[in-house]
């Protein structure tokens, strides 16, 4: 897969405070990459120095090969930034803001009122498009704000919190609308602190805290590094204890228990796992009446290496 | 370019889109120099009468000078009373009266009084302001040739060709006014006259600054950031909102001259230099707003220091009360500022039939002054911008 954008080892420093140490990561094509940390982790401050907007104190931003400096305009047109606070002119209506910033990304004419209308039908706000955008609720202001980011059909999207302050009808919404575009091929950054978001969309996640990346890669790499298992848990009935005994002989369980109405089992990963362990319980002859699975997730994770709960 | 533009006619466009920026940048002054031109009597050039005491050179120039003025009906009178009279009654709007021996008094050096009457309302004023001028440019080689004649050799004579030939600024000079009879219009409006190449320094400076606000409303808005996250310069950002700053001035000013000239067929000269005028005064306007934008971060402090800078700027340049009117030292201070020069010039183009060749020096100084304000405010705005 190709790589769209290579971050290596950035820093930046404000006069004493250390914002961003040494951090580094790639995103590919139709990849979504997550900087999941708390407040003030030093997210911004990544995304500003990857769009360009902040010059690095050391380290090196390739965007599609290109490399993205403050004093450049080079390799922009390949980024779509979607900043964390709203971004539009309350003056001018929704559709007025689209063709401002298309205009600033080189669109014009036919071309530049094709995608605003397209634009807008992606983001829902088709009949509201000659309205004010200060009339427009938070949420139409952030679909909006997300909007203008898709504009130039960037390869590499950027979007800082884009659900803060939204109604769970808009954030579905704008959810639904990254997985799409997501599906169309274009690498996302997606910076959040909401663990959820982080776990339904990102197909890697780096966890920073501080400035620095204190750990990356899938959900389930991530999980078990902090040595985190799945859990299943099997409400069944007939001779418990051997039935939990047999469990343990199968590959892949770490651990398989007895408990007052069931077995309980550990594993590294509970869906490759569990069709094995079906037949094993049918082949022992138990009576299951009920399966649930437990997987770790990131909030655990990141207790685990920060020693503190994200916010929410 | 396109993004010039692009930047630049959003800036209109969110200024025209406000209801209460629609009353004051269209409505107020034409409204105002409505008033002003009612309470002046409208349509017609005022008349002014001219007395000389005796047949002498120096008050033959004089008046010869008054009547190259263009906006003056002017008349002779045989005596003094029947000017007074003539101004009691209204039928000139304003007497000067020469006395006799003038050339004498002025190759003496004595002081020259030449008496200026007018009955106290709305028209004395203005009319002093253009009759005083026109006496001190006249006076002033006098004086020079004088003042010449007594430090070296040359007779009096040839001192004063050759300060006729290097005239500059007029200083002022000793008008007397006598107000005779009442007003003919009640004179708490239009105590001052306004007009409309005052009503337009004043309000296309006073809009250039009030949008100083509207850039800083963009860059706390973080709209600025995000235009520099497209592919578009730093440089072309400064150039796109500096452009519909001056396009604001010159949208505002094109609509007063049209509408004014149309309404009330007001006369503003060449309409080269008129324009010419207004697009230098425009971009210093544009500048100053800019640089105000780039300066403060706050949009409604630096919304209220505009008006107050813009009205105190207007009135020392002579917005309010015509230059003329102001004393040596004043008229100096008020060329400090960008409105006396686009008056100067618009009061050359309308009084004296002047060209564009005849308001270069104004057109040069207004240069001057966007050039040194655009640049700083350019310079102020790329730094605000990029830093962190
Ligand atoms: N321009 C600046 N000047 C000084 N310090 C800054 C600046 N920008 C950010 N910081 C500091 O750098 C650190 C990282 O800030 P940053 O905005 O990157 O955090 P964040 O992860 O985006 O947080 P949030 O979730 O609140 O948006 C914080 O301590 C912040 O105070
Ligand atoms: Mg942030």
């Amino acid at each position: 897969m190709t790589t769209v954008l290579a971050a290596e080892g950035l820093n930046k420093k404000f006069d004493d405070l250390v914002a961003v140490d040494g951090v580094s990561f790639e995103i590919a094509e139709g990849e979504t990459f997550g900087l999941l940390g708390p407040n003030g982790a030093g997210k911004t401050t990544s995304i500003s120095m990857v769009a360009g907007l902040l010059e690095p104190d050391s380290g090196t931003v390739h965007v599609a090969g290109t490399p993205i400096r403050t004093n450049s305009t080079d390799g922009r047109a390949e980024i779509g930034l979607v900043p964390q606070e709203l971004a539009i002119y309350p003056d001018l209506t929704g559709a007025e803001n689209l063709r401002f910033f298309g205009r600033l990304y080189g669109m014009r004419g036919e071309e530049l009122e094709k995608r605003v209308a397209e634009v807008l039908e992606v983001i829902g706000l088709t009949d509201r498009k000659d309205d004010l955008t200060r009339e427009y609720s938070g949420g139409m202001q952030r679909r909006l704000n997300n909007g203008i980011g898709l504009l130039h059909r960037p390869r590499l999207l950027i979007l800082d919190e884009p659900t803060v302050g939204v109604d769970p009808q808009s954030r579905n919404a704008i959810l639904e609308s990254v997985e799409e575009l997501s599906g169309q091929g274009i690498a996302i950054l997606f910076t959040t602190h909401y663990m959820e978001e982080a776990e339904r969309l990102c197909d890697r996640v780096a966890i920073i805290d501080q400035g620095v990346i204190q750990a990356e890669g899938t959900r389930r790499e991530l999980v078990s590094l902090v040595g985190k298992k799945d859990r299943i848990s099997v409400t069944a009935g007939g001779d418990l204890t051997g039935i939990a005994r047999a469990a343990a002989g199968l590959s892949g369980v770490t651990e398989a228990s007895a408990s007052d109405h069931g077995i309980e089992v550990l594993t590294s990963d509970a869906a490759t796992l569990l069709p094995s362990l079906m037949s094993c319980f049918s082949s022992v002859g138990a009576s299951i009446t009920g399966v649930q699975i437990f997987e770790p997730n990131l909030e655990a994770v990141f207790l685990h290496l920060t020693g503190k709960a994200l916010r929410d | 370019m396109s993004k010039i533009l692009a930047i630049a006619s959003s800036n209109v466009r969110r200024l025209l889109r406000e209801r209460s920026n629609i009353f004051f940048v269209f409505i107020f002054p034409i409204a105002l120099i409505l008033l002003i031109g009612a309470q002046f009597g409208g349509d017609f050039a005022p008349g002014v009468g001219v007395f000389r005491a005796d047949d002498d050179p120096l008050a033959d120039a004089i008046t010869e000078e008054i009547q190259s003025e263009n906006s003056l009906a002017v008349t002779g009178f045989e005596s003094s009373d029947e000017l007074t009279e003539a101004v009691e009654r209204g039928t000139v709007q304003a007497g000067v009266a020469i006395p006799a021996g003038v050339s004498g008094l002025a190759e003496a050096g004595t002081q020259v009084e030449v008496e200026f009457l007018a009955r106290p309302d709305g028209a004395g004023p203005q009319l002093q302001s253009i009759v005083s001028a026109a006496v001190a440019r006249v006076m002033t080689p006098v004086a020079a040739a004088q003042f010449g004649a007594e430090k070296t050799e040359s007779s009096f004579d040839e001192a004063l060709t050759v300060a006729r030939s290097q005239t500059a600024m007029a200083p002022g000079l000793e008008v007397e006014t006598t107000a005779v009879g009442d007003a003919l219009f009640p004179s708490t409006l239009g105590r001052f006259d306004l007009g409309a190449a005052q009503q337009l320094v004043l309000f296309t400076f006073l809009t250039a600054l009030a949008g100083s606000a509207a850039l800083i409303l963009t860059r706390k808005l973080g709209v600025s950031r995000r235009m520099l996250s497209t592919p578009t310069s730093t440089g072309t950002i400064v150039s796109g909102e500096g452009a519909g700053r001056w396009a604001v001035a010159m949208v505002q000013g094109l609509y007063i001259i049209a509408v004014t000239y149309l309404l009330f067929r007001v006369d503003w000269g060449d309409p080269l230099g008129a324009l010419l005028i207004l697009v230098a005064f425009s971009a210093v306007g544009a500048g100053a707003g800019m640089l105000m934008g780039a300066v403060f971060s706050n949009d409604q402090q630096a919304g209220g220091i505009g008006v107050v800078v813009s009205l105190g700027l207007a009135a020392l340049g002579g917005c309010m009360l015509p230059i003329e009117l102001f004393s040596p030292t004043m008229t100096r201070v008020a060329h400090l500022t960008p409105h006396a020069w686009a008056l100067d010039g618009f009061a050359e183009l309308v009084r004296r039939d002047g060209t564009v060749a005849d308001i270069l020096p104004e057109l040069g100084v207004l240069t001057v002054y966007a050039a040194v304000l655009l640049v700083l405010a350019g310079w102020r705005l790329r730094q605000v911008l990029t830093r962190p």
